[in-house]
Order: C-alpha cells, then sequence, then structure tokens
C-alpha cells in the first residue's frame, strides 16, 4: 500500500514536472471544484432524502392520525348504541312484561348503515331478543362464542372481537357476513328479579372498512388495522392474504408500540408507523415503501448526472480559459526567453498579464538590456584588444634591424659608396611606408611583395649578397588583397635560419599564386633546413617563445595573425628537410576590393 | 485555427450538457411524457346461466382488474354449457375489441377460436388458452370420493355428469370413480343436464337404490341439495364448490361434504393472468390449493377466510 502511494505520488510529480502552467492550474481548480460539488451534492442529496423521509413520516402520522380520529368517533358511536341499547331499553325494561323489539328495531333502523344486528342474549345464550333477524340456527351455540365469553368473563368492559362470520342468526337470504361484535355484560330484569345477560351489537364490516378504505400514504403505501393479537381487521388486501396470494407483516406489528419504525419484509425496506386506537387496543398501521421515497429514482439520477457532467465541464472549461488568461503571459515571456537562448537579438520581452508577471517581464527585459551592453561591451574590448595585439605585432620591427641598416648606411657613406648608400635609404624608407599604409591592416598584394623586395634589398646589402632573391607574382593574383606584414617575417628567418650558416649561394624565392578561392604565397630558402618535425612544431601554440635574432616578428605571431583575422582554416604550413631548404606556405582568403571591406571594418575602431 | 475549432467544440459540449440537463429538469413536467396506457380490455364469458355461481370469482377478478388497470366485461351463457353460444359469444368479443378473454369453456373439446388473441382457461384446459386456473381436479375427485368413502354404508354411489364437455368436470368425475371402484363401491352414473337435474334425479335414485350422489360441479351441487332439501331426500350428498347457498346447505347437512376451493383467487389468478397474456408477459398458474370440506367445519377461523369474501 505504502509503496503503491509512493509510486503514485512519484509518477504524479513526474507528470506534474511535464505540465504546462495552464494545465495545472485549470486541472486543480477543476478537480478541487469537482470534489466540492460532488460533496455538496452528495450532502444535499443526503439532506433530501432525510427531508423527504421526514416529510413522509409527517405525513403518514397525520393521516393515521385522522384515520385514528374517524375509527375512534366510529366505535364510540358503537358503543353509544350499545350504551343507549342497555340503558334506555334494557335496564328499566322487565322481560317478562316489556317488549324491547320496538327499541332494539327503531336503534337497528337509526344505524342500519354501520350494524348488522342487535341482540340479546340471557346468561345461558338463549336469545331474548334481536334486530333485524329474530331467529337463531338450530345448531348455533352462543355462549360459546369468544364475543359471548369475554362479555361473561369480564363485566364491566365492552368488548370489540376480532372480524368473524356472523352465524347464529337464520338467513333466509343466505348471507354469511363478516362483523365485528361489540359484546358486553349486561344485567337483565325478569319478574323484578335480575339475571345475567349478554348485549351484541354486531357492526358490519363495512363500516371500518368505510373508515379505513380509500386512505392514501405516500409512496403507494397503505394503512391496515390489527387487533392487540396481530389478527388483520381491516386490510386493502385482505381477501388476497387471506387466499394465501398476498402477504402480510401483521404479526410483527403487533408488537410494535406507537411511533415510527422501519422494517424489512420480503426484501422490501418499509417505513411503518403504528398507532393505537383507544379502548379496543387495536393497532393502526401504516405502511411506507422506502424505495424511491425522493421520486422517481431514474429521472433524479438522470438529472443529477447531467448536472454533474454539466457542471464539471463548465467548470474545465472556464478554468482553462481563466487559467489561459493568466498563463498566456508567462508563455510569451517564455517563448521569448527560449528565442534568447536562440540567439535572436531582436527579440522583444514582453511585460503584460498581472502584476507579478509584468514585473518578471521588467525585470528580464532589463536583464537582457544589461547583458546586451554588457555583450557590447566585451565585443568591444575584445576587438581592441585584438587591434593592439595586432598593431603590437605588426610594430615590433627590431630595433637592432633599424641600427644595423642604419649603421650599414653610416659605413657605406664612408666608403664613399653613395649609390649604395642611397639605394639602402631608399629601401629603408618604402619598407616604412609601406608598413605604415595608413594604418590599414589589409594592403594590396603588390605592396605586401614591394615591402618584402625592399627588406631584401637592404638585407642583400648588409650581407654583401650572399643570397639572391627572387619574387615573382601570377597574373592572376593581380588585384588580390593581403594582411600586412606577413612576408617580411618569414624573409628574415629564411635568412637568419636557412642563410646565416649556410656555405655556397643562397636562393631565397617568394612567389604568389591563386589556388581555388585562396591565395598562397610562398617563401623557398635552400638553407639548412631542419627535421619535419621541428618544423612542425614551430606553429605549435604551447611551443615557448624562444627570441631569436630574427626581426622579432616570429613565424608563429604571423600564423596567428591570419587565423586571428581571417579563421583557423588558414594560416602557414612549414615544409624542410635538413640541408635541402624550407619552404613556408601562407594560404589566404584570395580577397579582391570588394572583400576587403569587412576586414578593414572590423579594424576600425 | 486549431485553437478555434477546439473552443467550437468545447461549447457544442457545453450547450448539449446544458440542453440534457433542462431535459430532465423539464421532460417528467411535460404532459406529453406521461403515456397513459389503456386498460386491458378483458371479458369473462362462462359456461353457465347464473352469475351467482361465479359471484366471488368475479370479486377476486374485480380487484384484480383494479390493480392491475383492466375493464371487465362479464358474461354468461343464456342456457347452460352452451358451447355454440358460447363460441359466439367469444367470436363476438374478439371482434369487439377485447384485448384478452378469460373463458371458464363449455367444451374443452372445441378449440378456442380467438386467432391471435390471448386466453385464459378457468376451471378446465381447453385448445389455445395461455393459462389455465383451477385446482388438480383429479387429485379433487379422488379426495372427494375419499369423504364419501369414509361415510360409506354398502350402498351403490351414484355419479351424475351435468357438463360432459367440461373437461375439468369429466376428470373430477372420473378421479371419484376410479377411487371408489378401486375401494370396491358400486358406482353408477348417469349423465343429465344441470337443468334437468331435478327432474331425472328421482328416478335415477330409484333405478339405482344409491345411497350416496356426488355431482362434480357447483349449479348441480346448488340444485341437488335444494331438490334434496325440498324432498327431502336421505341420500347424502357430495358436491363440488362453495357458494353463500352451499355453505347454508352444508351447514344444515343437506350436503355432506364438498371440494372446495377460494373462487376470490381463482378469479384474481385468472385476470392476473389474463393481463400477463394481453401483454406477452410469461405467466406460470400453479394448480389452486382446494379442501373438502364438511358442515361442522366451515365456521373454522381458517375456512371462514377462505370460503366468505371479506366484502361489504
Amino acid at each position: 500500500m505504502g509503496s503503491f502511494v509512493k509510486g503514485f505520488a512519484g509518477r504524479m510529480a513526474r507528470r506534474y514536472g511535464k505540465m504546462s502552467i495552464q494545465m495545472v492550474i485549470s486541472l486543480s481548480f477543476t478537480a478541487v471544484a469537482v470534489v466540492g460539488m460532488v460533496f455538496m451534492g452528495l450532502s444535499l442529496s443526503w439532506r433530501f432524502s432525510a427531508g423527504a423521509e421526514m416529510l413522509v413520516e409527517d405525513n403518514s402520522q397525520r393521516v393515521l392520525s385522522q384515520v385514528n380520529m374517524n375509527l375512534d368517533s366510529y366505535l364510540r358511536r358503537m358503543m353509544r348504541v350499545s350504551d343507549t341499547v342497555y340503558y334506555r331499553v334494557i335496564k328499566d325494561a322487565d322481560l317478562a312484561q316489556d317488549d324491547l323489539m320496538p327499541g332494539l328495531e327503531l336503534l337497528y333502523e337509526e344505524n342500519r348503515d354501520d350494524l348488522v344486528s342487535i341482540a340479546l342474549f340471557n346468561g345461558e345464550g338463549e336469545l331474548v331478543a334481536a334486530s333485524p333477524l329474530s331467529g337463531l340456527k338450530a345448531s348455533a351455540v352462543p355462549q360459546e362464542s369468544l364475543w359471548f365469553q369475554a362479555a361473561m368473563e369480564k363485566m364491566e368492559n365492552l368488548h370489540f372481537s376480532a372480524p368473524h362470520i356472523q352465524n347464529i342468526f337464520e338467513d333466509p337470504d343466505y348471507r354469511y357476513q363478516w362483523v365485528v361484535s361489540l359484546s358486553r355484560y349486561v344485567q337483565l330484569t325478569r319478574e323484578g328479579s335480575t339475571e345475567s345477560g349478554v348485549l351484541l351489537v354486531d357492526m358490519s364490516f363495512a363500516g371500518i372498512e368505510q373508515v379505513c378504505r380509500d386512505v392514501e400514504l405516500s409512496n403507494d403505501g397503505y394503512l391496515y388495522l390489527i387487533d392487540a393479537s396481530g389478527e388483520l381487521i381491516y386490510h386493502p388486501k385482505q381477501q388476497l392474504i387471506y387466499a394465501g396470494l398476498w402477504e402480510e407483516n401483521n404479526l410483527a406489528a403487533a408488537g410494535y408500540r406507537d411511533g415510527v419504525h422501519g422494517e424489512t419484509f420480503q426484501n422490501e425496506n418499509r417505513q411503518v408507523i403504528v398507532k393505537t386506537v383507544g379502548y379496543t387496543g387495536w393497532k393502526l398501521v401504516g405502511v411506507v415503501p422506502r424505495e424511491g421515497l425522493g421520486g422517481d429514482v431514474r429521472q433524479t439520477f438522470l438529472f443529477g448526472l447531467s448536472l454533474l457532467l454539466f457542471s464539471v465541464f463548465l467548470m474545465a472549461f472556464l478554468n482553462f480559459r481563466i487559467s489561459a488568461h493568466i498563463s498566456d503571459p508567462i508563455r510569451r515571456l517564455e517563448q521569448a526567453i527560449k528565442e534568447l537562448e536562440a540567439g535572436r537579438e531582436d527579440v522583444e520581452i514582453p511585460q503584460e498579464g498581472c502584476y507579478e508577471v509584468q514585473r518578471l517581464g521588467h525585470s528580464i527585459s532589463s536583464m537582457v538590456s544589461t547583458m546586451r551592453h554588457l555583450m557590447n561591451d566585451i565585443i568591444q574590448q575584445e576587438r581592441q584588444k585584438r587591434r593592439s595585439e595586432l598593431e603590437v605585432l605588426q610594430s615590433q620591427i627590431n630595433p637592432h634591424f633599424l641600427y644595423n641598416t642604419l649603421d650599414s648606411v653610416i659605413w657605406m657613406t664612408e666608403a664613399g659608396r653613395y649609390e649604395e648608400a642611397i639605394q639602402m635609404v631608399t629601401s629603408l624608407a618604402r619598407l616604412f611606408r609601406i608598413s605604415l599604409s595608413r594604418g590599414r591592416s589589409v594592403i594590396p598584394l603588390a605592396d605586401e611583395l614591394e615591402h618584402a623586395r625592399n627588406y631584401m634589398n637592404i638585407q642583400q646589402i648588409r650581407y654583401k649578397n650572399k643570397f639572391t632573391t627572387q619574387i615573382t607574382a601570377q597574373p592572376e593574383t593581380e588585384g588580390l588583397f593581403t594582411l600586412k606584414l606577413i612576408v617580411q617575417p618569414i624573409l628574415e628567418n629564411a635568412i637568419y635560419h636557412g642563410m646565416t650558416c649556410a656555405e655556397g649561394d643562397g636562393i631565397i624565392s617568394v612567389t604568389a599564386r591563386r589556388e581555388g578561392d585562396d591565395l598562397l604565397i610562398e617563401v623557398t630558402d635552400n638553407g639548412i633546413g631542419m627535421r619535419p618535425e621541428v618544423a612542425a612544431s614551430l606553429l605549435d601554440d604551447d611551443r615557448p617563445d624562444v627570441r631569436t635574432t630574427g626581426s622579432g616578428i616570429g613565424v608563429r605571431n604571423v600564423h596567428q595573425r591570419i587565423r586571428l583575422t581571417f579563421g583557423p582554416e588558414y594560416g602557414l604550413t612549414i615544409l624542410s628537410e635538413p640541408d635541402e631548404g624550407t619552404t613556408v606556405r601562407i594560404r589566404l582568403p584570395a580577397l579582391d576590393e570588394a572583400g576587403v571591406a569587412p576586414y578593414e571594418r572590423e579594424e576600425t575602431p | 485555427m486549431r485553437q478555434k475549432r477546439n473552443v467550437v467544440i468545447q461549447l457544442t459540449i457545453l450547450v448539449a450538457l446544458g440542453t440534457a440537463v433542462i431535459l430532465t429538469l423539464v421532460l417528467p413536467q411535460l404532459t406529453i411524457t406521461r403515456t397513459s396506457t389503456p386498460p386491458v380490455e378483458l371479458s369473462v364469458i362462462l359456461r353457465d346461466s347464473d352469475s351467482t355461481l361465479w359471484s366471488n370469482a368475479r370479486l377476486g377478478m374485480e380487484q384484480a382488474a383494479g390493480e392491475l388497470r383492466a375493464e371487465l366485461r362479464f358474461l354468461t351463457l343464456s342456457s347452460a354449457n352452451d358451447s355454440a353460444e358460447q363460441a359466439d359469444l367469444i367470436a363476438r368479443e374478439a371482434e369487439g375489441g377485447a384485448d384478452v378473454m378469460v373463458v371458464v369453456p363449455a367444451d374443452s373439446g372445441q378449440p378456442l377460436a380467438t386467432e391471435q388473441l390471448p386466453v385464459v382457461t378457468m376451471e378446465s384446459w381447453a385448445e389455445g388458452a395461455a393459462v389455465t386456473v383451477s385446482p388438480d381436479n383429479e387429485a379433487l375427485g379422488q379426495e372427494l370420493a375419499q369423504c364419501a368413502l369414509e361415510d360409506w354404508a354398502g350402498s351403490p354411489v351414484l355419479l351424475i355428469q351435468t357438463a360432459p364437455a367440461s373437461a375439468g368436470v369429466s376428470q373430477r368425475l372420473a378421479a371419484a370413480r376410479q377411487t371408489l371402484e378401486e375401494a370396491g363401491v358400486l358406482v353408477e352414473a348417469a349423465e343429465c343436464p344441470v337443468e334437468e337435474l331435478v327432474s331425472v334425479l328421482p328416478d335415477l335414485l330409484k333405478q339405482t337404490g344409491a345411497g350416496q350422489v356426488m355431482v362434480f360441479e357447483p349449479a348441480a351441487t346448488q340444485r341437488a341439495a335444494e331438490y334434496k332439501e325440498n324432498v327431502g331426500l336421505s341420500q347424502m350428498l357430495y358436491g363440488v364448490g362453495v357458494t353463500s347457498r352451499i355453505a347454508a346447505y352444508l351447514e344444515r347437512e343437506t350436503v355432506t361434504a364438498v371440494a372446495a376451493w377460494s373462487d376470490f383467487a381463482a378469479g384474481y389468478l385468472a385476470v392476473e393472468g389474463a393481463v400477463h397474456a394481453a401483454q406477452r408477459k410469461p405467466y406460470q398458474a400453479d394448480p389452486l390449493p382446494f379442501t373438502v370440506l364438511r358442515g361442522e367445519d366451515i365456521y373454522e377461523p381458517d375456512n371462514q377466510k377462505l370460503l366468505f369474501p371479506v366484502t361489504n
């Protein structure tokens, strides 16, 4: 159980993590609303059921009270008939002299709708007087009847019998009538002396039936009447019960006290209301089936179900709309941030929705703005840094080279070698003019090669023509541009590392050619060369800087400048073999005048 | 676009559910939904000319008709056991729009010509009957014969067949005859219409020298008892059924014993079965319980309840 709960909670947490805020808000609001509605619906339903049951109970009790009152009134009327017969007709009469018949007949006629017969018996069960039937059956034995015995046993009371067929009178019409016998002990006077007797008033069953029939209780309920022992006196389906086609829980009901009871009879849950009829000990029993007390269960269920579905769907719909209204600004904010992450620069951060979301948008917007400024600053700083670096690299003209050159010029002037001195100074001037290049870092290839040529002129004079120089450019390179001062450091390296220790005539050649979209400048010498692994290590970033006797602008620096400017696919390649010479291949993009522009802008502060 | 389509679908569902709520709220109040099924038109056709013999059954039928929403038409024959007249009556009622009939067949061998109209029979089975409501006629005849055997003093027993075409009456007689003969009693049998019973009975009694007479239908029992009481016959009389007159004869011991059952229950069950048949619902009728009563038994509380309907 615990693991199930944990698993469920884990699944919910994972699902929650994948849900949008709109879904979370709408689902949670809907779930809470549904739970509330179901709870409220059940509470109302329970309250309604309880109320309906109370209402039915009150109604049944009112009906039973009314029937009880009517029945009581009817029974009292019958008792008054009995009293009248006794006190007005019998008590003062002497049976030896007076005729009781006129009095009995009069009373019978007055109450014939409610009575079957009035009869007076002496203590031995002999008929004294009777109306309307005046003769007993030959087989009749009144003194053995229950009503007779009850009257003789309890003289002070009036006795109501259970319903029975009155079978003692001879009826020429062969009628067998159901009656309730009201009997009492009476004192008869015969020739001045008193004797016991029994007065019988047979109440018509129809009279009781009239009081009880057509009484309707709620929910097809009905009412029946039983005596103290549970024997049925009236029941709307009495004859069916007698015929065994229907059953009633009358014997159990006889044990119920007055009030409302619940019982289950023949799998039917029923509300039973009991009220005792005064004097007789009879009980009126109202029966109301509990099923369907709240009306048509099927219709109520359909109504409840459709109302619930409608409410749930309405809630879900409204919650979805409301949550969308709340979450849409957040979603748009998230979208804007995603676009920012993707690198879009013109993203506008929305500042809408409720207060907190607006503030969040505003904060993010400020943050993005600050970030952009910072990034621009960093870019600017980087550019300046690179520019400074380039400038530093470019300006690293070895002062020693300048000193030696000027010293050579002095020496040549003192020696009267004016032509050579002039040539050297002229080459130095051109060298510096091209080095300056009005501050541009990208210059025409022809200028770069001219710069190399001037440099080599100076060096050839200094080294007394120990080597010769060949600088050539293929025609297709005409009009192409190159990064400034990239050939001269290579030549400087070729002179100091390739030529100074070499024996015989040295040759340094510079060739420029086009290869596809690239410009290749190759500087080749036939000096002492080096091992290929040493050549390869010259461009290694991790290799420590070793100051040499060169001009100060190293091969590696040239390589770095090219890569910094044009990207990692460009730069130097050094091919060398010991005693055979070295070739340094410079690979650049073949830039025409239009292609130079971006690089010129980049260099602009 | 997709969002708009979703909103339209959601609103459609919402409107549909709202309509369902309104319909479930309003429909029960509308009168058009309260379809009142018409009552079942039910014709009851007896084989007797005297309907008082069936008064208790009629009470049961009326109670069932009230509970099950049926309208009763109660028809008797102008002369008892006239099967031709009964057939005419059945045909006429069928044409007259009856939904179902309860028939006490005058001639069990004659099919009930009602085409598709369901028929419930009482007393006897007949061809075409959907349900038959009656006691076990054979057992009833045997028990009545057993009762006669208890009183047998050696004289022949006269069995009178008053409704030879009625299978139920014939079964009772046959079973009684078999029981008596198996007991070694000399049985004399005679056949006569119930209307002629009074006229032929003296001669039959003289011819057979019977000490006990048995009849097997209420009309015959009542007539025979009346005749016995009027003439003062000494033969013991055994019959079937309990009307108030038969009960009086029993009480006065004019009739020695009768086989009786609750006519009220028979009538109730017949109408209940008929309504079920009209509604094409299955219905199973068990044989009615019966008892053989002597005069001294009729006021026993249970017998009172069985024999005398609680009515105004």
